[in-house]
């Protein structure tokens, strides 16, 4: 089968399987941050491990990308990538831009980018269908139903979902067939759905980009509990659900800048997110925040000042810098999850 | 009293302390505000130098947003705090006042002031490596050392923080914001056109842009009550025209032949390309003054004593031994943010055209096509390119090295240097200076 890898959760991934091709999310963990020697070093860390692995023939096994425009450090991975086309063999490239804003004249622009997204990929794979889009779209809403289902378990008290299992399953998201990955997630729901967990462990939200392979691991052997990650290798990775439309571009366009919204987004939509946090941890019945900031991303760097400065409820934040592929100072992750845990007791 | 009328009070109540609080970050609070504004007008418009006029023009309007017209009496300004990229024609056409805080960012750098206030923003949970220019922005929003804003107007282009920081500055100030999204990549596309979809989508994002402009110009109404005054549309665009083709002249002179004024590094502090006095009568005479300063002045190629250099990007705008070494060492023939890349502003249809120039803005295009822009548009005599990107630029900084290849391709040298334009806490003379050094060294040859 043909692949297609994405690299930002405002990719509608739902065009590249219309295609026939399987969508493959390029994760924190799939290429060669050392090797990037294009970008240089105010780039974050995730966008020079995807150049890094482009020139290191990681990627070697994919037809083409899509790199969504989404922010400045993926600006310039786009423009790395289309520099060095020559060199690196998925030969599409396409670049969708993703607006920062949520209206209706933004959707509908977002929709003729995700069009010509569409037209793009028919020059490689040939014409992709609006029926073929929207069985795409059912398919994902299908993942996102169960996805709902098992979030619904983790918002339990006592629940026995851990975060390092979800993080598993999200792997499994970004490199497997929908269809078959809709049945792997159903299945896990049916394992999850009537276990339960009574340990008394402080609940965490992590709020982030692509992630760290560390994080959650070293929250979870703390004894802390991952209950809700609002990375891109989290919630965020899902849209919502729409009511069908008769332009299956425009219920893409929407459902995608309707989602719980990365740091990038502004104005109402960056405000909608920072209550979203806060609904998030009352939802969750978070102990404590761990907004793990990547290095070089203005966007997680001004969202965390905000949320710093304007924080008035009395659930702890705490803020680590630090990359896709760094250690996680497990002593800081320590002191916090007992700090989070003197914090329970008492309230208990 | 209603709510524009309290609003009004508040604001200009808080002006007033804001000023003094800037004043005295300035060390100068010993000077009453409005002495302070007659000191920085001391000399008539009309006698100034270009570059001087240029100054007096930017001064005027800081103090305006203050609530001070420029003989220091009280006179109350609609303010709109305005990132660097947001058009301003509109903006005057409504009798609103811009204040673009990335340019007080820098002048603080001039007076010594700026460092303070990025220590205040990172004292107050804002990253280090974020962009210098908007911990100076963010210290002093939290030091309540600007203009409390009537609405914010922010955009999308070049770069991310830019936007985002109105969020805080909405937030502090309770005031409204409304941001430009601006789609990337139309000017590639315009260069590299292949057929009537790529047609298709370079229509759809200035038709976009425009129904924003017009979603902009209903927000400004309903905000401030300020209406779009047609008329004086139509005069700032003959005025932005008229600046554009006098900048322009003065870049062919400095570009393409020669000129004994002296124009030094404050050939750079034009930097028209972002400036908020794009509209106002007063910046056409400024462009005409610095071209018939130049004109008046020519020179021929064999008075050149020292290398040609076009400049990327900005300048140290703190105290710095850099400049003036390399003003004895080199001559800025050309300068990136002067660079008249729009076309004129059609008065049949202004709003479209002015959203067709802020889409195909070139710096928010790929490293790859401001790149060929440049390479077609630097003469062949010119001797060699200075970049100098701040480390916390991702947007600049970070296509130096693809750019660095292709320029050398195209036969040009390149120096970049790694630095800031307002944080001087990395500052390094020694080191930059032998590196341009061995520059100057390698283009002699």
């Amino acid at each position: 089968m043909e692949k297609t890898g994405w690299f930002c959760s405002y990719t509608p991934v739902e065009i590249i399987d219309a295609a026939g091709s399987l969508p493959v999310g390029i994760k924190y963990d799939s290429g060669a941050e050392h090797e990037d020697v294009l970008l240089g070093d105010s780039m974050c860390s995730y966008v020079r491990s995807c150049m890094g692995g482009a020139l290191t023939n990681k990627y070697d096994d994919l037809n083409g990308v899509v790199i969504a425009h989404s922010c400045e450090c993926m600006r310039r991975l786009s423009d790395g990538w289309g520099y060095k086309q020559h060199e690196i063999k998925p030969d599409l490239i396409h670049t969708l831009d993703i607006p920062k804003v949520v209206s209706g004249s933004s959707i509908k622009f977002f929709a003729g980018g995700i069009k010509r997204m569409k037209e793009d990929l028919e020059k490689k794979y040939g014409e992709i269908s609006d029926d073929a889009i929207r069985k795409s779209i059912q398919k994902y809403n299908q993942i996102r139903q169960t996805f709902e289902k098992i979030d619904e378990l983790r918002k339990k008290e006592d629940t026995a979902v851990t975060g390092t299992e979800i993080e598993q399953l999200m792997s499994e998201y970004f490199s497997t067939d929908p269809e078959k990955f809709s049945k792997a997630a159903f299945d896990f729901y049916e394992s999850k759905k009537d276990a339960v967990q009574p340990a008394d462990l402080p609940r965490v939200m992590i709020i982030g980009g692509p992630g760290n392979s560390s994080l959650i691991k070293t929250i979870e052997n703390s004894g802390g509990l991952s209950v809700v990650e609002n990375l891109c290798t989290g919630i965020r990775a899902f849209a919502g659900e729409s009511e069908p439309k008769n332009d299956p571009y425009l219920e893409l366009a929407e459902i995608y800048l309707e989602k719980t919204p990365c740091p990038r987004m502004l104005g109402d939509k960056a405000r909608a997110g920072i209550k979203e946090i806060s609904d998030l941890a009352k939802e969750y019945k978070v102990d404590g925040i761990l907004y793990f900031s990547m290095k070089f991303c203005a966007n997680m760097q001004m969202q965390w000042a905000l949320l710093k400065n304007s924080d008035t409820s009395e659930i702890p934040i705490k803020v680590m810098e630090g990359d896709i592929s760094s250690e996680i100072n497990e002593r800081e992750i320590h002191s916090f999850i007992k700090r989070l845990k003197k914090r329970r007791k008492k309230k208990q | 009293m209603n709510t524009a009328e309290y609003i009004k009070q508040e604001n200009t109540e808080q002006r007033k302390k804001q000023l003094e609080n800037f004043l005295k970050v300035n060390g100068l609070e010993d000077i009453p505000p409005s002495d302070a504004v007659k000191m920085a007008f001391a000399s008539d418009f009309n006698e100034l130098s270009p570059s001087a006029k240029r100054g007096h023009v930017n001064a005027e309007q800081f103090f305006n947003a203050y609530n001070m017209n420029a003989s220091g009496d009280f006179e109350y300004h609609h303010v709109a705090w305005r990132s660097l990229f947001v058009p301003t024609e509109i903006m005057y056409a409504m009798g609103l006042t811009p204040y673009t805080t990335e340019m007080v960012a820098s002048q603080l750098a001039m007076s010594g002031a700026a460092v303070e206030r990025i220590e205040t923003a990172e004292a107050n949970n804002f990253s280090g490596d974020l962009c210098s220019f908007m911990k100076t922005v963010a210290g002093g929003v939290i030091e309540d050392i600007f203009p409390t804003p009537d609405i914010l107007l922010t955009s999308t282009h070049l770069c991310d923080p830019s936007a985002k920081y109105a969020e805080l500055a909405s937030e502090i100030y309770k005031r409204p914001e409304f941001i430009l999204d601006i789609p990337y990549g139309i000017y590639d596309l315009e260069i590299n056109k292949k057929d009537e979809k790529d047609q298709k989508r370079i229509d759809e994002a200035i038709d976009y842009v425009t129904e924003q402009f017009y979603e902009m110009i209903n927000f400004i109404t309903d905000h401030t009550g300020l209406e779009l005054d047609h008329k004086k549309l139509k005069n700032a665009c003959a005025w932005s025209n008229e600046a554009r083709k006098w900048m322009d002249e003065g870049n062919n002179i400095t570009l393409y032949e020669r000129t004994s004024a002296e124009k030094g590094i404050k050939e750079l502090d034009y930097a028209a390309n972002l400036m908020q006095t794009w509209g106002t009568e007063k910046i056409a005479d400024v462009y005409k003054s610095r071209y018939e300063e130049y004109k008046a002045n020519p020179r021929s190629k064999s008075e050149d004593k020292v290398p040609r250099i076009a400049w990327f990007h900005l300048r140290p705008y703190f105290k710095n031994q850099l400049m003036k070494y390399l003003d004895e060492k080199i001559e800025i023939s050309g300068s990136q943010v002067n660079f008249v890349f729009f076309d004129p502003i059609d008065p049949s249809d202004i709003i479209r055209s002015i959203a067709k120039r802020t889409v195909m803005h070139p710096a928010y295009s790929s490293v790859t096509a401001r790149t060929k822009i440049a390479i077609s548009q630097i003469p062949e005599d010119t001797d060699g390119i200075i970049a100098y990107y701040p480390k916390s630029c991702r947007h600049f900084h970070g296509g130096a090295i693809m750019e660095n290849e292709m320029f050398k391709k195209a036969g040009l040298s390149i120096l970049t240097i790694d630095g800031d334009c307002v944080d001087d806490r990395g500052d390094d003379f020694p080191i930059v200076k032998t590196r341009v050094d061995r520059f100057l060294k390698m283009i002699s040859k």
